[in-house]
C-alpha cells in the first residue's frame, strides 16, 4: 500500500452545519432518502449549566481492517491500493453481507443504482480529479482535514501526531481511518 | 439523558418529501422535463440562498446537477460554502418552482391560479397599477422586496411611478443594528472576529445562522489563535456550546449587562481616556447615567453573577484593543432595541478598539483607500443616474414620527404597510407589489397581514415560489434563480476593496425572467420605460466599470478580485505596512497611525455616546438609559426564535435537500418546566397567547431556561403552494404581537407564550 488515506474530524471546530452533507450529495449523486455522510449533533449532555453537544460524523470509517470487505463473496467488497474501502458494482451480487457486516451501520444499498453504497473519499468525484473530498473543501469552519497519513509532512500526519484524537469503537479491532479530536468540553467519547 | 437533535435535523431523510402538487399551474413539474444547460465548465458567481452573498464556484455536471462551492479566491471565505449555498441546485429544478406568471383565480390565499403569459401579467398590472395611481395617487403603492441586488430595480420603478413607499426586510431583521451605528458612528461598522483575542457575545448565532466570513473568523479566532469567547444566551446554542463561558441569560434583558459592562470599564477606570478625549462626544452624560447600572444591579435583572460580569469586563479590558463586543444581528429582542444595541456599541467604543485589530472598523471602499494610498490601487464604480426622473412629493407611510427618521432611508417601517392599509394612516394604500420577501413569516401578527392583503384593490408578487404571502396575490410573476441570473458588479470591500459579480451558472430552465428585466418590462407596459434606458444587464456593469472590459472581465473570470493591503487607520503595524507599499501614501501621524483621519458622519464628527439629535428625535433617548419591558404576563414563558444552519429565515424551507434536511421545528423546553405540565419529547402540544395560537411537538432539554421556550423561526407555512413546509412545526410570526420599537422601527421578537400539551 503506497498511500492511507485518513481523514480527520475536528469536534470542536464542527458546528454541526451539514454543509458537508449537502456537499456530498450533490458531488457524489447521493439519493435524498439515504446518506453517505451525516454530522449529527448530540445533547446537551452535562449538567446545567455545563452542558455540550457532540457532533457526531457518520460516514464510512474506511477500517483498515473492514468487516464489509471480508464478508464479500465476490471481491466486489475490496480495498484499492490506496487504502480506500472501494466497490467494483460489476462483481456486486447483491447478497447485502457487506451493508450487515459493517458495524457503524454506514453502507446502505442506492435506490438508484441497486448496490451497495457508502463514502470512498470522493475516489471516482473529486479525488480522481485531483481534488480534496468534497465535505473537506466546504467545511465552513475547517474541521475536516484529509490526506495521506504516510506522508509525514501532510497535514494529517501533523494533526494526529500533535492533538490528542479518538477512533470510534475500537475494540472491535476494524482500525477506522476516521479519526476525531475530541471537543475540549466533551472530552473523549469513543 | 440522551437528547438526539436528529428529531429536528434529519441527515438522511426519513420521511422524502412529498409531491402533492406536482400539477401546480406554473411549476416546473407542469412544465415539462428539461435538462440543464451550463453557460460554461465553471462560473464564478454569488449565491442567493441567504442575505450574506457568498462568493461561489459553480459547475455543471452532466446536465442534471450543480455541483456549488465557494470560491477560493476569496480568502476569508476559505473556498467554503454551507448547507444552504450547497443545496442551490435543489432550488433550481424544485419540481414545485414556478417557471409561468400566474393569475389568481379563486379568492386571495385560496390557492387557485391560472397560467398566464408575460404579456398578459404586465398587461393587467400596468393596468391595475395606473388605475390605482389615477384614482388615488402613486403614493397608494407600497413596494417591498428582500434587501440587496434584488431592491435596486424594483425601487427605481417604484420611484419612475411615483411613489415614495419602498420597503425592505430591514425592520423585520438587521435594522436594530444599523439604525443603533447610524446614530453613534453616523453610519454602519464592521467587527473584525478573526482578530480578536476575547469576544462576548450577547447570542450572535454566528455558527447557525452562518455568514461565512464572519463564522470563519471567529472559529479560527478561536481555534488557531486562541481568543476567548464568553456567550450570553437564555439558550444552549452552537455558539453557547462553542463557548468558554456560557450564561443562560434572561430573555430580554442583553441591554442591562451591556449597561453593567461600560459601568464596570467607566468605575474601575479600565476604559480608554485617551481614545475618549479624541473622538467621543457625550462621554459625560453617558457615565453619569451609568453610575446607577452596577453589576449586581445587573444580576437582579438578568440572572447573570454580578462578579462574573465584572471579571468578565477586566478580562476584556486587558485583551483591549483586540477585543471586541458583538453588537449582533437579528433584533429586535425587545422594545428597548436602540437602547442593546448603543449599550453594546459603547463597550466597544469605551475601550477604544475603533479602527484596531480584533475590534470594529469602517469598510474602506475604493474611493477612501485610493484617497489614503495616493494612487489608483483599486478602480471605483460608477453608478448610473436617470435624468428627470419624477419629482415625489408624498411623504412615505412611515413618516409621520420623526424618531423613526434614521431609518427612511435604510429601509423603512415595513409594517406601517399594515398600517396604512387597514387604518388608513397617515393615508390609505391600495397596492402593494412585492419581491422575494415574506412578511407572512418575517413581521408579526399573521391574522393582520391576511387581513391587509385582503382589503387591498390590488396585489403583485414575484418569487421563485408561492411563498407563503405570494400565495395572496393576483399576479405572480416567477423570477428566474440566481443561478440563471446576471446581474450587476457589487462592492464588497472590507479592509480593503473588493469587487464580484453574479453571473448565470446555467440557462434558464422553463419561462422566468431576472427581477431586473421583469421590473423593466413592467415599466415600459406603464408607460415608464424611459426611466429604464439600459439595454441590458451588459450594459449597466460596462457602465459601472467605466467601459473597461479587460476589468469586467477580470471580475467575471476570477469571481472575486479584492485589492491592496488591508488596511485599519489605527493599528500600526497594517498603517506602517500600507505606506511602505504606496510611497504616496498620506503621511503618517506622530503615533505612526491614521488617527487623525478617522472621522464620523455624525453632526459632532465624532461618536455619539449621547446624541442631541436623537434627543430631539426621540425625547428622552439622547442618552443610554435602561428602561423596564414586560415581554410577557407572569403565567407565561417566554418565547425566543433563531436560525439554524440549514434554513434561511422565511425563505427555504421548500427547498428539497434543506426540507429533507429539517422539514420543522421542535419547541425547546426545559425538563422542569415540561415536568410540571407533564410533556415528554416529542409530545404534540399547543402554543398560545393572545396574539395566536399553534401546534407543534416539544423537545425537551436542558438546553434552555426553565422559563422560556425556543424554535427556529421560518416554519409551520399556512399555505397550500409550499407543500413541503406547510403545516409542520410551529409559526413563529403567529404568536408575535404586533408592536414597533421605538427609533429603530423594529418588530418584536420574543413574547410570552403558554404551553399545554395536546
Ligand atoms: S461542514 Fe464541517 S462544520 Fe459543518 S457539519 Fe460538516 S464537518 Fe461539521
Ligand atoms: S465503516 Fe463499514 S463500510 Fe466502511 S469500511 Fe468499515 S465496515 Fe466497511
Ligand atoms: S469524502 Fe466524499 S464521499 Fe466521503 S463523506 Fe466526504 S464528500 Fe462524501
Amino acid at each position: 500500500m503506497t498511500k492511507r488515506y485518513v481523514l480527520v474530524h475536528d469536534e470542536n471546530k464542527c458546528i454541526g452545519c451539514q454543509a458537508c452533507n449537502v456537499a456530498c450529495r450533490s458531488e457524489n449523486n447521493v439519493p435524498e432518502s439515504v446518506t453517505r455522510l451525516q454530522v449529527r449533533i448530540e445533547g446537551p449532555y452535562g449538567n446545567f449549566p455545563h452542558l455540550h453537544f457532540k457532533y457526531n460524523r457518520v460516514s464510512c470509517e474506511q477500517c483498515e481492517n473492514a468487516p464489509c470487505v471480508k464478508v464479500c463473496p465476490t471481491g466486489a467488497a475490496y480495498v484499492n491500493d490506496d487504502g480506500i474501502v472501494s466497490i467494483n458494482e460489476g462483481k456486486c451480487v447483491g447478497c447485502l453481507y457487506c451493508v450487515a457486516a459493517c458495524p457503524y451501520k454506514v453502507r446502505f444499498i442506492n435506490p438508484e443504482t441497486r448496490v451497495p453504497d457508502k463514502c470512498d473519499f470522493c475516489k471516482e468525484s473529486r479525488l480522481a480529479r485531483g481534488e480534496e473530498p468534497a465535505c473537506v473543501s466546504v467545511c465552513p469552519t475547517d474541521a475536516l482535514t484529509f490526506g495521506d497519513a504516510n506522508d509525514l509532512n501532510s497535514e494529517v500526519r501533523k494533526l494526529l501526531d500533535t492533538k490528542q484524537n479518538y477512533q470510534q469503537k475500537v475494540n472491535l479491532g476494524t482500525e477506522p481511518r476516521v479519526y476525531r479530536i475530541p471537543s475540549r468540553r466533551g472530552g473523549i467519547k469513543a | 439523558m440522551k437528547l438526539d437533535r436528529r428529531t429536528f435535523i434529519k441527515g438522511a431523510g426519513a420521511t422524502t418529501a412529498g409531491c402533492a402538487l406536482a400539477s401546480l399551474p406554473g411549476s416546473l413539474a407542469a412544465f415539462g422535463e428539461s435538462t440543464l444547460k451550463g453557460s460554461a465548465e465553471s462560473v464564478a458567481s454569488i449565491c442567493e440562498m441567504c442575505s450574506t452573498r457568498c462568493p461561489i464556484s459553480a459547475r455543471v455536471v452532466n446536465g442534471k446537477n450543480v455541483s456549488i462551492l465557494g470560491n477560493e479566491n476569496a480568502k476569508s471565505y476559505g473556498g467554503a460554502v454551507c448547507a444552504r449555498g450547497g443545496a442551490g441546485h435543489s432550488q433550481l429544478y424544485d419540481k414545485q418552482r414556478i417557471v409561468k406568471p400566474l393569475k389568481r383565480i379563486g379568492e386571495r390565499g385560496e390557492g387557485k391560479w391560472q397560467e398566464i403569459e408575460w404579456d398578459e401579467a404586465y398587461a393587467t398590472i400596468a393596468e391595475n397599477l395606473n388605475r390605482i395611481k389615477a384614482k388615488h395617487g402613486a403614493e397608494s403603492v407600497a413596494f417591498s422586496s428582500k434587501s440587496g441586488s434584488l431592491s435596486g430595480h424594483l425601487f427605481h420603478l417604484a420611484k419612475a411611478f411615483g411613489s415614495p413607499n419602498t420597503f425592505t426586510h430591514a425592520s423585520t431583521c438587521p435594522a436594530g443594528y444599523v439604525v443603533a451605528a447610524k446614530a453613534m458612528f453616523g453610519g454602519k461598522i464592521k467587527r473584525d472576529l478573526s482578530n480578536s483575542k476575547y469576544i462576548i457575545n450577547f447570542g450572535h448565532n454566528l455558527y447557525e445562522g452562518i455568514n461565512m466570513s464572519e463564522t470563519r473568523g471567529m472559529m479560527n479566532a478561536q481555534m488557531e489563535k486562541g481568543a476567548k469567547l464568553v456567550v450570553f444566551e437564555p439558550r444552549f446554542s452552537i455558539v453557547a456550546d462553542k463557548a468558554d463561558e456560557w450564561y443562560a441569560i434572561k430573555p430580554g434583558t442583553d441591554v442591562a449587562v451591556a449597561l453593567a459592562i461600560c459601568h464596570t470599564l467607566i468605575e474601575d477606570d479600565l476604559y480608554d481616556k485617551a481614545f475618549v478625549a479624541e473622538f467621543v462626544s457625550g462621554f459625560a452624560d453617558f457615565a453619569k447615567e451609568v453610575k446607577a447600572y452596577t453589576p449586581e444591579w445587573a444580576e437582579s435583572i438578568s440572572d447573570v453573577p454580578a462578579e462574573d460580569i465584572r471579571r468578565i469586563t477586566h478580562e476584556y479590558a486587558a485583551a483591549a484593543p483586540h477585543a471586541l463586543v458583538d453588537f449582533g444581528h437579528r433584533s429586535s429582542f425587545t422594545t428597548e432595541e436602540f437602547e442593546m444595541r448603543r449599550a453594546l456599541y459603547a463597550a466597544n467604543v469605551l475601550v477604544g478598539n475603533i479602527e484596531r485589530k480584533g475590534g470594529l472598523y469602517f469598510g474602506k471602499k475604493a474611493s477612501k483607500y485610493n484617497k489614503f494610498a495616493g494612487e489608483n490601487v483599486a478602480p471605483t464604480l460608477a453608478k448610473p443616474g436617470v435624468k428627470d426622473m419624477p419629482k415625489i412629493d408624498a411623504k412615505r407611510i412611515d413618516m409621520v414620527d420623526e424618531q423613526y427618521s434614521l431609518l427612511w432611508s435604510s429601509g423603512g417601517i415595513y409594517q406601517t404597510i399594515l398600517d396604512s392599509t387597514l387604518d388608513a394612516k397617515p393615508y390609505q394604500l391600495h397596492g402593494w407589489v412585492m419581491s422575494r420577501t415574506n412578511p407572512m413569516q418575517t413581521m408579526t401578527d399573521r391574522a393582520r397581514i391576511v387581513k391587509t392583503m385582503q382589503k387591498l384593490d390590488f396585489v403583485v408578487a414575484c418569487d421563485i415560489y408561492i411563498s407563503e404571502s405570494a400565495a395572496y396575490a393576483d399576479i405572480f410573476l416567477p423570477e428566474s434563480t440566481y443561478l440563471e441570473r446576471d446581474e450587476e458588479v457589487v462592492d464588497k470591500s472590507g479592509k480593503s476593496p473588493a469587487y464580484y459579480v453574479r453571473q448565470k451558472v446555467v440557462e434558464t430552465i422553463g419561462n422566468t425572467k431576472p427581477s431586473w428585466l421583469i421590473w423593466k418590462e413592467l415599466a415600459d407596459k406603464m408607460g415608464q420605460g424611459q426611466f429604464f434606458p439600459w439595454q441590458n444587464m451588459e450594459t449597466l456593469q460596462l457602465f459601472q466599470v467605466d467601459k473597461n472590459t479587460s476589468l469586467l472581465n477580470k471580475i467575471k473570470a476570477d469571481g472575486w478580485v479584492s485589492y491592496g493591503k488591508p488596511l485599519l487607520l489605527r493599528e500600526p503595524a497594517m498603517v506602517k505596512a500600507f505606506s511602505v507599499s504606496y510611497p504616496n501614501a498620506k503621511p503618517l501621524d506622530a503615533d505612526g497611525t491614521y488617527a487623525s483621519q478617522l472621522s464620523f458622519k455624525t453632526p459632532s464628527g465624532k461618536i455619539e455616546l449621547s446624541s442631541d439629535k436623537v434627543e430631539k428625535m426621540a425625547p428622552g433617548r439622547g442618552v443610554i438609559r435602561y428602561r423596564e419591558v414586560n415581554m410577557k404576563k407572569a403565567d407565561e414563558l417566554f418565547f425566543i426564535q433563531g436560525k439554524v444552519a440549514v434554513h434561511t429565515n422565511a425563505a427555504t424551507q421548500n427547498v428539497p435537500m434543506l426540507a429533507n434536511l429539517m422539514s420543522d421545528n421542535a419547541v425547546w423546553i426545559h425538563p422542569i418546566t415540561a415536568g410540571l405540565l407533564s410533556i415528554s419529547s416529542g409530545d404534540a402540544i399547543r402554543i398560545y397567547n393572545d396574539t395566536g395560537s399553534e401546534e407543534g411537538h416539544a423537545l425537551v432539554t436542558p438546553g434552555i431556561r426553565p422559563d422560556t421556550v425556543f424554535a427556529y423561526m421560518g416554519c409551520g407555512s399556512k399555505n397550500k403552494e409550499l407543500a413541503r413546509a406547510t403545516g409542520k412545526g410551529v409559526h413563529c410570526g403567529n404568536l408575535l404581537p404586533h408592536v414597533t420599537s421605538p427609533v429603530t422601527g423594529m418588530n418584536l421578537h420574543t413574547t410570552g407564550v403558554k404551553i399545554a400539551k395536546i
